[in-house]
This record gives structure tokens, C-alpha cells and sequence, in this order.
């Protein structure tokens, strides 16, 4: 399909046109911050760095309600009644502005919430309902290590539109059918002079990131270390057992699930929870399989390096972004544990 | 619905068990005309009310909040209230930097025997919560508002307007 | 001999009798230290001593209970210690404290803000130079120098102790006592400046972008209860899972109150913070109160009291109301 092009001084105006019919998450700033809000025109977004947050919440909200409940008495004599509402319908939304790592996390969603096995409803009308117009990087960051994992700073893998920074503006190009319809915007201008531009940037950004180390054996090296808790005491001995790294990380889909109610209503809630945090695994009877922070590490990187992509062709349920280092209180690089796992395995 | 909906305000009373509790009681056996809009919630001891109650109760959308205990050197068990006398007095200079109005929690004593001055102390306490109106609530701040300190903070990681 | 080598050498030496040592290292750039934990005479090899330290060590000491450590501090990482020793968090002991004269740390976010208003990314950080004054920072080619009192912590300008109230071995001269500077306290004084409705709406901007991580409570030495703390429990049922305002502020709360006469104003919870939500302010302004009703500070004096640990029959400084 032709590429488009659109300049800096009319993005506005494609927002504003999209906003007018769909819920539009662009990332600004919030108190130092960087995170996805809904279009503001007074409210300038930020495309030049990563945001601090994923849009991960546009499809998977931090807390989400799965159904709502009220029981009643009409009376004396009547039976109690129970009310049970559920709402799986999804709003229509385009995320605009995130860098491919952020819309790439949802690949490693979809296997698990769009399988055949458990197909969840919540997430797969929310999925559907979302476009992604993923903005390619000019630039990387220190943390960054997308092509590590198989991906780049210009994956369109997620996403349904890519926009490639270029001179004044930028390159508009459809990476998927749910994409191709949003180029008939008539704001958009022809691309097909800025073709060579755009790949010059992405290739530009795609050797800035370097040569990315063999991690081929990464999940057998992790399972190796399955049993060997002193290598995982030493990863983790910094490690404050937060949830920053998981919550920011566009790949985590976890969740923990409570009722929240008062006096005879209230709602079932799904929310994110985080396998760094002691009460993940505990269980009723008060046991708990994975009762330190080495454990609890050990199966953060073993399920994105070694469990998930056994299960999943090879897919690695980590997309490179780097938030988790980035963001880290004390700076535990997940990099740095696979790598050490790698050559642990190899001696 | 009830007939004062509208007209009375949620103002949440923690007693102590010993003490302000019977004082209420009293005055409740006395006849004493009190305001309505208190609920009152009995605890054994002033010293067990941790000030998070209050904060709670205050963050979970209660016009006001009023705790009672027994006089200092008179608690049943002996040092709970001074312990509590410290921990309410730390708290209620906490709450404004919340933006929560001091006003709106008070802590005082009052006796089995004091049942005049528990009616004094509802009627002002309720009276005063009544200036105050109902309390604004965190989850539903104005846009203008909000949108005045947004500006205020600005951009480039200020974390406080300065 | 330098104070770092020094330090080492001291370290080295004590290492045979110790579990480990907790110190810090370069992270993953140049901009970023990491904890470091010393259990060989090679992980005391990288040990750094300077502006980039920011971590506070002490947060480890109460996870390593039963087990003698040794712990490397700042002068505010030694009141945490100190703080922890008072409430008998950890045995005297079984923690041998190694010390040296502090000249202030970065706070990375000023030190983000400085290079970005300069053009230049954080995340391309190459290296950083310092000579006790002024940072430099080389990012993508670029180098920018910063005062160090427009980029340290905040608690650095207003620093009491840049030397350890406590410690077993101190390593070099103690560093000058530096004059107080007003703006280390700009945070609270805004808030105070501003009307509580303000305030209210301050809050619910900053409270919105709260992930609930807990890494202002995780990096809290002083939050003990770790893996127990009712943030997270059921029964009782303090917060929802809800992902509103009020709960994110309601744990902020939690986490100042259990904190009061205890916090030592370390800044841990707001340097955790990935979302730079200026917790800090709330356990500043109790602290505030707390010298203001009891004359007290915390992390100071092993043998002290927490203040609402104990009373006084008349109290000097609270004013009841008259009905």
C-alpha cells in the first residue's frame, strides 16, 4: 500500500479527526512523567522519548470490572434476588504514539488471552476495538535491547500503523488491515517521496542499538539453573521485590482476581498483580512456593526468557523496552541475569 | 427515603467504650436534644483507634469525623488515651497538607457522667462540619481545578509548583 | 591512600567474619550506581564511593536478620540504621556499619531535567565526571556540567549529618558540615503556600499516575513489615483493588502515618518512585510536626524513644480544645 506523509504542524489536526470518533490515548507529560492520556489538544504530546508507563492499560486496564453484583429482598416473604451484570464491550480506541515495543507486548497477550483453550472475552473486545499507530524510534536509549528479542526499532509486529520521523514530519505507512482504512484520511499526504528518508532513519536506529549477544540459550540455560538458589540469591540480593519493573513492563499480563463490595453489592474486579510481590504465590493454607525474592526473580526472567518461549515457538515474552531497568529503584538489569545465566550454563 | 436526606451531613464518631460511649448514653437517657447526623462506632479504648480510621473514613467521603475518649489520667486502662492524644493530635495537623479541611475531625473527652457536655460537644462539632458543607472528595476534584495545577506544575519534572 | 581504597581495605579485611557487605557499584551506565553486595575480595574491587551512591543500603539490614553484615553508609543511610537499632529491628550485633564523609548525592530527576533542558537524553548517558562541586554528564556526544547543589537531592541542602551518627569504621576526614540551603525544602514549602482545596486537587494529579508498585515502600528501611503489610492484605480490607484516586492516595497515607516519628527523611520512597510522585512531601511535612509536638528526631540517638512510643501526663506542646 502507498505510504503517506504528514507534517508536523497538521498532526493536530489527524488527531482531532480521529478523537472525534474514538477514545485517542496519546502520550504527555504528567508531573515529570510520560504517560497515556486521552487526546487533549491543549496538551502537547510527547513523541520524542519512550513513555515512562506502556499503553498496556488501553487494552488491559490496571482494574477492570468483570461483572457487578446486587442481591435483594422485595419484601418479607420473597425469595432473595441476585442481579449479576457483566460488560465485556470495549470502547473504540487508537493509541497513538507509542514506540513498537509498547504495542508489541500484546503479541505475547494475544497467545494467552485469544487461544483457542481460554479465549478471554474481557481482553479479545478490547484487542479488537484497538488500533495501534506505533511511532518507529530515531533514537535509543542505554536501556534499550528490542533486537535482542527478536525485535527493532521500527517492528511494526502489534501495530496497525507505523510512523517513521522524518524531515518536518512523518511517514505514514499501513502495517495491517485494521491500519490500511485509517489512510484515507484526507489529511494525509502522498509519502512516496519520503520512502527512502524513513528508511535511512530506521536503519539509523537499528545500528545505533549495535550487535545483540546470543541468548539462544537462554531457556535452557534458565531451567538449568531451575535448582541452583545461590546464582538466583545473587541476582536478586538488590532486588527491593516492588512491582515497578512488572506493571511498566508491556508484556506482564498477570492478574489477580477480588470481589469489592459493600453490604449486598459490589463488583468482581481483575487487576494486575506481580510475581515480585510475596503475596502472588501464597496460598490459603499459608505455604508458599515461592517464599523469597530470589524465587520470585528467578521466575520473572525464567518465564520471559525460558518458560513462556518454550511453550510459544520461541517467542520471547519480553519485548525490549527497557522500562524494567530503567525504572528499577536499584537498577536490576534483566539483561544482565540472562546473560549471566548464558554463561553460568556454559562454564 | 429517609426525610433528612439532603439535610443531614455523614459525620462518623469513634467512642471509647468506658467512657465517652456511657457519656452519650447518658445523655441520650437525659433527653438531651442532640443533632442526628453523628454515627457512632464503639471501640473499647481511645488508644485503639488508629489514626488510618480517621484517614479512611475521611478519604472514603465522610463530612467529618469525631473521636471520644475518657480523660487524661481517667482511661480504663490506664495510658490509652495519652498514647492517642499523640497520635490524634499528630494526625490532625497531617490532614490539611492532604487538602483535607482540619475542621472537619476533631478529638476530645468526655465521661460517663458528662452528659451535658457530650451534647455540647455533638452540637458544635455537627454545627461546625455543617459550615464546612459536605466534604469535597479526592475522585472528583473540578477540571478547572485540577487543570489550574496541572499548569502550575508544568512541565520538565517540577514536581512541585514552585 | 584515597577514602574508597581505604574503604576498601577496610572492608577486606573485615569481609572473613561477615555474611556480606552492602555498598554499591556501577549499574548498567554510567549515570546509574547499583547496590552492591560484597561477598569476595573481587565484589569489594567495585565498590564506588561518590555522588552517584543514591541508594539507601540500610534497606537491606532487616531481610538479614540473624546474619552478622556489614553495611556501607552515607551519613542519612546511618540514621536508618540507627532508626532500625532504636525500634530493635536489628541487633547491634550483627551489623558492622563502614562510613565515610558524604558530599551529597544526585537526585537523577533533577539530573534528567538538567540534560533534557539541554537537548540531550539521560538514556544515553556515557559517563559522568564529578570533583566534589560540579557533575558532568556525557550523553550522546555531548558533555554538560551542573552545579552539584542545583542537581543533588534535596536532602543533601539541607543536610545535618554528612557524616554517620553512627559507625564502626570511618574511613577519611568527615566532610565539612554544608550551610543549610531554603530551596532543599521548596517542595513543602509550595504545598504549604497553596489552599487545601489546592492541595486536595495537587494530590489527585499527582495520585492519578500511581501504578501501586510499592517501591516507595519496598525502598523504605523503615516499612518492616514487608511481605505483611496491610496495603495488601484482605482481612483486614484497608484498600480495593480498585484503581482509583483514593486508594493510591489512602496507601500514601498509610505509609506517612506508620512512618511518623520514625522516618528519617531519607527520600527513598519518592526516589523509588518510577512514576516521580513527590511522596516525599507528606513524610516531610509529619516530620515537621513531629519536632514541632515533641522536639524529636529520628535516627539520631540509639537509645531515643519514638515519640509516639511513649507520653507525657502533661504534654508541652499540644493544645486541646475547650468546648
Amino acid at each position: 500500500m502507498a505510504a503517506k506523509y504528514i507534517s508536523r504542524e497538521k498532526l493536530p489536526e489527524w488527531l482531532k479527526a480521529l478523537a472525534a470518533e474514538r477514545r485517542v490515548l496519546v502520550p504527555v507529560e504528567e508531573g515529570g512523567s510520560v504517560v497515556f492520556r486521552a487526546y487533549d489538544p491543549a496538551r502537547a504530546p510527547v513523541f520524542g522519548s519512550d513513555a515512562t508507563a506502556p499503553p498496556k492499560g488501553a487494552v488491559f486496564p490496571a482494574s477492570q470490572e468483570l461483572f457487578s453484583y446486587a442481591c435483594g429482598k422485595e419484601g418479607e416473604d420473597a425469595n432473595p434476588t441476585l442481579k449479576l451484570e457483566a460488560h465485556t464491550e470495549a470502547t473504540p480506541t487508537v493509541v497513538f504514539g507509542s514506540k513498537p515495543c509498547g504495542a508489541r507486548g500484546f503479541l505475547i497477550f494475544d497467545r494467552v488471552y485469544m487461544g483457542k483453550k481460554y479465549p478471554d472475552p474481557y481482553y479479545i473486545a478490547a484487542r479488537e476495538a484497538t488500533v495501534f499507530v506505533t511511532m518507529a524510534c530515531d533514537r535509543v536509549e542505554n536501556t534499550c535491547f528490542c533486537h535482542w528479542v527478536g525485535s527493532g526499532p521500527a517492528d511494526a509486529a502489534g501495530s496497525d500503523l507505523l510512523l517513521t520521523p522524518v524531515d518536518g514530519g512523518y511517514l505514514v505507512e499501513a502495517v495491517s488491515d485494521k491500519g490500511a482504512p485509517f489512510l484515507d484520511s484526507p489529511v494525509l499526504a502522498d509519502g512516496a517521496g519520503k520512502t527512502a528518508e524513513a528508511e535511512a532513519v530506521k536503519a539509523k536506529a537499528r545500528e545505533a542499538l549495535g550487535e545483540a549477544p546470543d541468548i539462544a540459550d537462554a531457556p535452557k540455560a534458565l531451567l538449568g539453573l531451575f535448582d541452583d538458589l545461590e546464582f538466583w540469591r545473587d541476582q536478586s540480593d538488590k532486588c527491593v521485590s516492588c512491582g515497578a519493573c512488572t506493571y511498566l513492563c508491556p508484556t506482564c499480563y498477570c492478574f489477580s482476581i477480588t470481589d469489592e463490595g459493600a453490604g449486598l453489592a459490589g463488583k468482581r474486579v481483575r487487576s494486575w498483580d506481580a510475581c515480585m510481590h510475596f503475596q502472588f504465590t501464597l496460598e490459603a493454607s499459608g505455604h508458599n512456593p515461592r517464599p523469597t525474592k530470589a524465587h520470585r526473580l528467578k521466575n520473572r526472567v525464567g518465564h520471559k526468557f525460558s518458560y513462556y518461549p518454550t511453550l510459544h515457538d520461541g517467542l520471547i515474552a519480553c519485548c525490549g523496552c527497557g522500562r524494567c531497568v530503567k525504572s528499577c529503584p536499584v537498577s536490576v538489569d534483566i539483561r544482565e541475569i540472562v546473560q549471566n545465566a548464558v554463561a553460568k550454563a556454559k562454564a | 427515603m429517609p426525610v433528612l436526606t439532603g439535610k443531614e451531613l455523614r459525620i462518623v464518631g469513634f467512642l471509647c467504650n468506658w467512657c465517652s460511649y456511657g457519656g452519650a448514653d447518658t445523655a441520650g437517657v437525659g433527653r438531651f436534644n442532640q443533632p442526628t447526623d453523628l454515627r457512632i462506632i464503639r471501640v473499647p479504648c481511645s488508644g485503639r483507634i488508629d489514626p488510618l480510621f480517621i484517614a479512611k473514613t475521611l478519604i472514603g467521603g465522610a463530612d467529618g469525623v469525631l473521636v471520644s475518649g475518657c480523660h487524661p489520667r481517667d482511661c480504663h486502662y490506664a495510658e490509652g488515651n495519652f498514647y492517642a492524644r499523640r497520635r490524634l493530635e499528630v494526625l490532625k495537623r497531617f490532614l490539611p497538607i492532604l487538602g483535607i479541611d482540619p475542621g472537619r475531625f476533631d478529638y476530645t473527652w468526655v465521661s460517663a457522667s458528662e452528659g451535658q457536655r457530650w451534647q455540647k460537644v455533638v452540637t458544635v462539632f455537627t454545627e461546625q462540619i455543617h459550615a464546612l458543607g459536605p466534604a469535597p472528595r479526592f475522585d472528583a476534584v473540578a477540571p478547572e481545578l485540577l487543570a489550574k495545577i496541572a499548569g502550575a506544575i508544568g512541565q520538565g519534572g517540577n514536581r512541585v509548583a514552585a | 591512600m584515597s577514602r574508597l581504597e581505604e574503604l576498601k581495605t577496610r572492608i577486606r579485611e573485615a569481609l572473613p567474619g561477615l555474611e556480606c557487605v552492602i555498598g554499591w557499584q556501577q549499574g548498567y551506565d554510567a549515570l546509574h550506581n547499583t547496590p552492591l553486595f560484597m561477598r569476595s575480595d573481587a565484589d569489594v574491587d567495585k565498590l564506588t564511593w561518590g555522588v552517584l551512591n543514591v541508594h539507601n543500603p540500610a534497606v537491606y539490614l532487616p531481610t538479614m536478620a540473624g546474619k552478622k553484615v556489614g553495611v556501607v553508609v552515607k551519613g542519612c543511610d546511618s540514621r536508618s540504621v540507627v532508626e532500625l537499632l532504636q525500634e530493635k529491628l536489628i541487633d547491634r550485633d550483627n551489623v558492622v556499619i563502614f562510613a565515610a564523609g558524604c558530599d551529597g548525592v544526585v537526585d537523577l530527576t533533577k539530573v534528567k531535567a538538567k540534560l533534557a533542558a539541554a537537548g540531550v537524553s539521560a538514556g544515553n548517558a556515557e559517563k559522568v565526571a564529578t570533583d566534589g562541586k560540579t557533575v558532568s554528564v556525557t550523553a550522546g556526544g555531548q558533555t554538560v556540567a551542573m552545579p552539584l547543589a542545583e542537581v543533588c537531592a534535596d536532602k543533601c541542602l539541607r543536610c545535618q549529618f554528612p557524616n554517620a551518627v553512627l559507625a564502626d569504621v570511618f574511613v577519611g576526614d568527615p566532610a565539612p558540615q554544608p550551610t543549610p540551603n531554603p530551596t532543599g525544602n521548596a517542595d513543602l514549602d509550595a504545598l504549604d503556600a497553596m489552599s487545601v482545596d489546592d492541595r486536595m486537587a495537587f494530590w489527585r494529579y499527582h495520585m492519578d499516575r500511581c501504578i501501586r508498585c510499592y517501591a516507595c515502600r519496598n525502598a523504605c528501611p523503615m516499612c518492616v513489615c514487608r511481605d505483611h503489610c496491610i496495603a495488601q492484605s484482605r482481612e483486614p480490607h484497608w484498600l480495593s483493588q480498585e484503581d482509583s484516586v483514593t486508594e493510591k492516595l489512602m496507601f500514601q497515607v498509610v505509609h506517612a502515618m506508620h512512618l511518623a516519628g520514625r522516618c528519617t527523611e531519607c527520600g527513598e520512597c519518592q526516589r523509588a518512585c518510577p512514576m516521580d510522585i513527590p511522596v516525599l512531601a507528606l513524610k516531610k511535612h509529619l516530620n515537621r510536626t513531629i519536632h514541632d509536638l515533641f522536639n524529636y528526631q529520628a535516627g539520631v540517638d540509639v537509645a531515643a524513644i519514638p515519640p509516639l512510643l511513649q507520653f507525657k501526663l502533661e504534654e508541652d506542646n499540644i493544645k486541646e480544645r475547650g468546648w
